[in-house]
């Protein structure tokens, strides 16, 4: 099998359709029958639909095939209907109704792949016989056909039931329990049927436990119902044959097997078969007192019920009530809190207090541990809050030194940007001081200045040692300014 | 598609039979039928019984069947010999249609027997008689019927 995504190489001809089911036409966008409705709601199709432009039936240069699974394709044509389809619907081809039904110029109805077939042997209406144009121009047929045939009632191949033809793609897809599908193991190749996925791979060989052949869990059931040679056995009670894999089931309708009377438990100690029992229970000694022990049974398992439940309830209120008068001396000793101003004595004057008038050690312990977890909780509050707040401050705190940081990296990135362009400007003033020196004291003419000036740009530095030093004053000076910011 | 359209059709057919004719599948191969054709009644054929082969070319239906009768008949329209090849309108290449059915075949032959085309004739010499002598080709083709399809 192909992956879905494989296009499919075509031969070319005068009219190439591309036969697979549910290919779309390339250029009428035909939705294969299976196309839920919500699928043909898009403006496009609309559009192309309303206007019914007759169209030719372009050859299918992409094939749109993701969506299909060839394992699964559906054979339309070999779909049982429920109701006998009405005459109109039939293809004059092929005799069934309508799979994809396209118009012919003639205004006569075939499926778009008997056509086509059709039109191979012989260029005219295989209806009329009027000649047809090459190639041969088919709109799709009105959405009334359309909506006929998708409406027809099939039965599933797998489960038997009938469903809109539109839907049967859908309902093998989702909802079929009888269609196969891949094994839910990722390992396993094979397929399944859709009710038995639950069970995980079931695709594993066991021995059957009648005759000991080997067949796949899967099979198992249909194996030990159906082709078993050791399937049957004689039912001990009751002589008839039956299946030993349904022996339990048996046991339970079997006529000869001896059973006790239905009041065993209200003290009948009657034995018979149970093909017998309805004669016994006309003349059981229990069958007045039977019933009624039965309803009084009822009515007990009721009562206890209800007790339990009450006796539950009240055990509940008591210890709330407990623990409501425990808050309430909380609440007086609160009053006291403030005199002894220590937390750490409350326990003691707790017990002090509670002691006397609690009537049980727990209910008090279980009040103190309530009372405990409760300042716990309020502590643990208090501290988050607390730390939010530092957080908070040390925030605010920094925000503004930071910004303060930055403002003195920019002032100082500023002032040194200042010093370079002043130490430029030094230097080339210094340079004009020498060209004018040299032009006064050597007495050279103007000629040559400007390659003059570029010689002394390069040597100057090096060799007049008067020079040096001032221009090199400066940016010492700099350095330090830096080093000092 | 041919299969399946086929035995669609034998399958109608042998549901509802038309009167006085039979068909089978000659070894379970839907390609070749084996019909049994009665003489109907009012034409000289009455109470002839005819055996005719149907064969359905793999291309059907947008090929013609091929239909010859395996009981000798005299017929204008049906070779006098032991091939009965016939001449039917609705299996001429040039007026089948895809969408005819064998059913309408069988039935134009029946009508064929009722009422012979002479002037489409296989066999002149029968089509002469039936045209300019009615009552000897009736008698001549009552023969026929009591010689080979009794």
């Amino acid at each position: 099998m192909p992956p879905p995504n494989t296009p499919v190489a075509h031969t070319p001809r005068s009219l190439s359709v591309d036969f697979t089911e549910s290919l779309p036409f390339h250029n009428i966008t035909v939705p294969p029958p299976n196309t839920p409705s919500s699928a043909l709601d898009s403006p496009h199709h609309n559009r192309q639909y309303r206007s019914r432009a007759p169209q030719v039936v372009e050859e299918a240069v992409e094939t749109d095939s993701s969506e299909i699974d060839e394992s699964q394709h559906i054979d339309y044509r070999a779909l049982t209907y429920a109701d006998t389809v009405n005459e109109n619907l039939i293809c004059p081809i092929c005799k069934v109704a309508f799979v994809d039904p396209v118009d012919t110029e003639c205004e006569h109805t075939f499926c778009k792949e008997c056509i086509a077939h059709a039109l191979e042997h012989n260029d005219v209406c295989p209806f009329d016989r009027n000649p047809l144009p090459q190639p041969a121009t088919l709109t799709r047929s009105h959405k009334i056909v359309i909506n006929q045939l998708d409406s027809l009632l099939v039965e599933c191949s797998s489960c038997r039931a009938h469903v809109p033809r539109s839907m049967l793609r859908n309902h093998l897809d989702r909802y079929c329990k009888e269609a196969l599908v891949d094994c839910p193991d990722k390992g396993c190749l094979q397929q399944v049927r859709r009710k038995l996925v639950d069970q995980g791979c079931l695709h594993n060989n066991i021995a059957c436990p009648d005759c000991e052949g080997i067949h796949q869990e899967v099979a198992m059931s249909k194996h030990r119902e159906e082709s078993c040679e050791e399937r049957q056995r004689q039912c001990d009670h009751c002589g008839t044959n039956i299946l030993r894999c349904k022996q339990t089931q048996h046991e339970e309708e079997c006529v000869e097997l001896i059973v006790p009377c239905i009041w065993v438990q209200y003290g009948c100690e009657h034995q018979c078969k149970r093909g017998e029992l309805n004669l016994h229970k006309l003349e059981c000694n229990f069958r007045l007192m039977g019933p009624m022990a039965d309803i009084l049974r009822k009515e007990i398992q009721t009562l206890q019920s209800d007790v339990r439940y009450l006796t539950d309830k009240e055990q509940l209120q008591e210890r709330r009530i407990k623990f409501l008068e425990g808050g309430q001396r909380e609440s007086h000793r609160h009053s006291n809190y403030e005199e002894w101003s220590s937390q750490a004595l409350t326990p003691l004057a707790d017990s002090a207090q509670v002691e006397p008038l609690s009537e049980s050690t727990n209910e008090y312990l279980l009040n103190l541990l309530g009372d405990q977890e409760r300042r716990i909780s309020q502590l643990s509050s208090a501290l988050t809050e607390l730390e939010g707040k530092q957080t908070m401050m040390l925030f605010n705190e920094t925000v503004p030194i930071k910004n303060q940081i930055a403002e003195l990296q920019s002032n100082q990135q500023m002032t040194s940007m200042h010093i370079r362009w002043f130490m430029n400007w030094r230097k080339e003033d210094q340079l004009r001081l020498q060209q004018q020196q040299r032009r006064f004291g050597g007495g050279g003419g103007c000629a040559g200045g400007s390659g003059g000036a570029s010689e002394s740009e390069v040597d100057g530095g090096g060799s007049s040692s008067e020079l040096a030093t001032p221009r090199r004053s400066p940016d010492s000076l700099t350095r330090g300014l830096v080093t000092k910011l | 598609m041919a299969a399946k359209r086929i035995t669609r059709e034998y399958a109608e057919i042998s549901e509802s039979p038309p009167s006085g004719i039979n068909v089978s599948l000659d070894n379970d191969n839907v390609h070749k039928w084996n019909v049994v054709m009665a003489g109907p009644e009012g034409s000289p054929y009455a109470g002839g019984t005819f055996h005719l082969s149907l064969t359905l070319p793999p291309e059907y239906p947008f090929k013609a069947p091929v239909l010859s009768f395996k009981t000798r008949i005299y017929h204008p329209n049906v070779t006098n010999d032991e091939k009965g090849s016939m001449c039917i309108g609705i299996l001429k290449s040039e007026s089948w249609k895809p969408s005819s059915k064998i059913l309408a075949v069988l039935l134009a032959v029946q009508d064929l027997l009722r009422e012979p085309v002479p002037d489409d004739a296989l066999e002149a010499q029968i089509a002469d008689k039936f045209k300019n002598d009615r009552p000897g080709f009736e008698r001549d083709a009552k023969d026929a019927v009591k010689r080979w399809a009794k």
